[in-house]
Formats: structure tokens, sequence, C-alpha cells
């Protein structure tokens, strides 16, 4: 629990983490917000086919933020100092301050958790007021079932970020990879093109828990994310456990 | 391994490392080839050695962030990873200041307070003994190398732990701060307190410690108190010298 504490402590301190939470919690809202003004017209019509996905588009892409703070947690452990400071990192601390890798894993894991949960919820209630301030009426009735999928949708993503930047250690592939994977081509999304498999992957699998009419069903879909979750943290916690800080 | 001090009539628990045997291999470069030693409770005991002789990566492994290929190194007779409460037993301060460069000071000092339970006031008493309460509120990448240095003591010494472990301490610091650190360091081992500090700056030590380990290629050369290593040399810096020239001469 102190570790968890600890955790917490850093995140909020890290002047980086607040970009994160500020597109993580309003960058949604204003995609929705653009959507819906685009939308009104055909909307009020009644003839939009996308009614039913005004405000989960800018749920779904409002995740870099999430990116972000899931490989901020972990890169700033590994951040070098400069050289003339004697190039140590901020690792070195942590691990002399909490003795079980496991539990300050453990730990980091639950910080990130508890963060992206609860930003995931500011981001709902953002982008439900937008698209309800533009909207009014016609605003589509935003589903329990599927909100619930965008704040586990969050806080996967913001886990599968945080464990590969555990075996990366550099902030910067797993922050360039994922963004553009989530924002300008989504890899998964052109490999379902060529294979059904892609249906498997997590950021496909997790879509289908807001998004409707999916390859999954909602619940199936976390199902398939979350287990990736689990064993990227298993590989990752053996790969941290058994790794040489100086190395 | 638990000793008991004969000289208090109630018993009390001492601290001490052991180093036992200690090899290293990093690929195909062996960096520590069986380093044993002890670090005592009431003493501070010098680490000494050229820069690449093992030094830090001794402490790195008594601390438990590299790994042994063999041997141990014991706190208190069990490893580092099996500590309880780390803080409490051992403050360290190894290479860098070991800080954010984007946090402040005291926010770095605070996270670690909440790590190990202990409160903001003790942060402000640490930041007290090092002198660093009017910068506390910098970011530490506007730090100087002393100020950044003080940051590493002031985290090591935030659980007021019974063993201190410190590499290269003096590095960077202006004179002041040498002998604040040298005088400190002398009253934590007066109070039964253990120390272990690694240098490769034999002036600046001969006044500090009570102990010797002279490390040279991963091999420990001399070990002693400080009359012992000196023997029928002028200075400790001659007898250093002395030491690692002649492993020198056998390494070739």
């Amino acid at each position: 629990m102190r570790a968890f504490n600890a955790e917490l402590s850093k995140l909020f301190s890290l002047p980086g983490m607040w970009l994160a939470f500020l597109i993580g919690a309003f960058a949604p809202a204003a995609i929705a917000a653009l959507d819906s003004i685009a939308e009104k017209e055909e909307i009020i019509a009644g003839v939009s086919i996308r009614l039913s996905e005004v405000g989960y588009i800018g749920l779904g892409l409002g995740v870099q933020g999430i990116i972000i703070l899931g490989v901020l947690a972990v890169s700033s452990e590994y951040l070098t100092e400069s050289s003339e400071s004697g190039g140590g990192n901020q690792i070195t601390t942590s691990l002399t301050v909490v003795s079980s890798r496991f539990h300050f894993l453990l730990a980091k894991a639950g910080a990130v958790t508890v963060t992206s949960a609860l930003l995931s919820i500011v981001a709902i209630l953002a982008t439900v007021s937008a698209t309800n301030l533009i909207l009014g009426e016609y605003a589509p009735a935003f589903e329990a079932s599927r909100l619930i999928g965008v704040v586990c949708y969050w806080t996967f993503t913001a886990l599968l970020a945080f464990g590969i930047t555990v075996l990366t250690k550099n902030g910067m592939i797993p922050l360039t990879v994922l963004i553009i994977n989530s924002s300008v081509v989504t890899v998964s999304y052109l490999l379902t093109k060529v294979t059904k498999l892609a249906f498997y992957l997590p950021d496909r699998a997790g879509t289908d828990m807001l998004m409707s009419g999916g390859f999954h069903t909602p619940f199936t879909g976390g199902l398939i994310m979350f287990a990736w979750v689990a064993v990227l943290f298993i590989i990752a916690d053996i790969v941290f456990d058994r790794r040489d800080v100086a190395s | 391994m638990l000793l008991y001090n004969e000289n208090h009539n109630r018993k009390e628990v001492l601290w001490l490392l052991t180093i036992n045997n200690l090899v290293k291999h990093r690929g195909k470069q062996e960096i520590l080839s069986g380093v044993s030693f002890k670090a005592r409770p009431g003493r501070v005991t010098g680490f000494l050695g050229p820069n690449g002789a093992g030094k830090s990566s001794t402490l790195r492994i008594l601390l438990g962030l590299d790994r042994a290929t063999s041997g141990s190194a014991l706190i208190n007779g069990v490893p580092f990873a099996e500590l309880q409460n780390p803080l409490a037993t051992v403050g360290a301060a190894l290479d860098g200041f070991g800080a954010h460069r984007m946090r402040t000071g005291r926010a770095h000092l605070r996270w670690i307070a909440r790590a190990a339970g202990l409160s903001r006031s003790r942060v402000e008493e640490v930041l007290e003994i090092v002198d660093l309460t009017k910068v506390a509120g910098k970011r530490v990448g506007n730090y100087s190398l002393g100020m950044g240095r003080r940051l590493g003591m002031a985290a090591a010494l935030l659980g007021d732990p019974k063993i201190l472990v410190l590499d290269e301490p003096v590095n960077g610091l202006d004179p002041e701060g040498i002998r604040w650190i040298r005088t400190f360091l002398r009253e934590r081992a007066a109070s039964g307190k253990t120390v272990l500090l690694s240098s490769h700056l034999m002036g600046e030590l001969a006044e500090t410690v009570d102990d010797v380990v002279i490390i040279n290629h991963g091999k420990v050369v001399a070990e002693g108190t400080l009359e012992e290593v000196i023997g029928n040399h002028a200075t400790l810096e001659e007898a250093f010298f002395a030491l690692t020239s002649e492993h020198a001469g056998d390494a070739v």
C-alpha cells in the first residue's frame, strides 16, 4: 500500500503527466463536439448512419493521453541524468526504497490502473456533456455497458503501454508505435483485411467493448484484451526481476 | 548473522554488512572475481580502488540492484530483497542524483517518504540536515552537482537507517561539503551505526575512515584497519598505489 501511494505521488508530481491528463480528459470531448457539429443536420433529419458512434469515436481516439501516462510511468524511471551529474537514474532510488521488485511493479501498475480509470470517467463525463450540449434532445443515449467498456479499454491500453515500456526501458519506441497505431495508421485494422486472427489483437478486441457490431461481443472483446494485459505483465515481471539495473 | 555488543548491558543487535566471495560476469568480462569483506557497526569502512575496479558493482549487488553471478552480499544476514523496511535499514546514495530532473527536490523526497510510511515533516528535517531547504522547491534539473549529491544524501537519511552505503560521496562536493560529510559520517559511526563508502580519492578518505578495503581488478588486495593497511608506507595514498600497481604488474 505504501509503495502504491508512492507511485501515485510520483505520477502526480511529474509535469509530463499533466499533458497526459489534459489530452486524456479533454481531447475526447473536443473530438466528439466536432463530430456532433458535423453530423448534426443529418442526425436531426434522422438520416445519420453514425448516430450510435457519436461520442465513442472521441473516446476511442482519446486513448493517446492514456498511452502517454502508461509509458511515462515507466520511462521516467529510466531517464538518464546529465553526464555531469553522474548519469544516474531514478530507478536505483526506487528499488532501494522498495525491496521487492514484484511489489514495485505491482504498485506502479496499480497506480496506472487507478489513474487511467479515473481519467476515463472524467473523459466520459466531458464527452457526454459536450454531445448533449450540441445535439440537445437528439443526442444519442449512452449505454452504461458501453461506457464501462470505455473505462476498461482505457485502463487496459494504459497497462499495455506500461508493460511494453518495462521491456524497452525507453519511452520513445512504445510511444511512437502506440500513438501512430491508435490514430494515424491502425496496423491491426489493416491486418483484419488479411486474416481473421487480427481480430484477436488487443486493440481490435478492445474496441469491440465500445463500438457496436464488432467481431466479438463486448464482453469477449474485453476478456481478450485483458488476457493480453495479463500475459504482458507476467513477461514484464519476469524480465524486470532478472534484469541488472545497471545494464 | 546477528552479533551482540558485549560492551552494552542490554543486548543490542549489530548491523553488519557481509560480502562473501562475490563473482560478477558481464558478458565475457569478469568484473568481480571473489570479493569478500565486512563492514562493521560503529566504524566507517572505506572501500577504495581505481575507477573500474569493481566498487560500484559490489555496492549495487549489495543493494539488490544487480545480481551476482555467485557469492553473496548480506545485510545483517539477509539479502537486500528480503529486508522488511529497507529505508529504515539501509540508506543508499549511488552515482548521480537518483532523481527525475523535472521533479522538485521536495517532491522527490516526498514520494520516497510515502514509500516508507514517513511523515512530510521528516522530509523537511532531512532537507534541513543537508542544507537544501532553500532550493527544495526547484526542479532537480536545475541543481548543481553538489546540490544533487546532497539530495541523494537526504534520500539516504530519510529513514534514519542503521547502515549507510555511499558511492563516491565526496565527488562533486566543494571543500566545505567534504568537511561536512566527513564530520557527519564520523558522528554516524560514533553513534554505533555502520557506514560503508566507496572512493577513489585517498587523501579525502584517510581522515574519515576506520577500516579500509582496497579493491583492484575485481579482487580485494588489502583489508584491515587504517593503520594496518598503511603499514610501513608514509600515507594511505602511498599504500594504495603500492598495492594497486603491484597487482597491475601481475596482470600484465
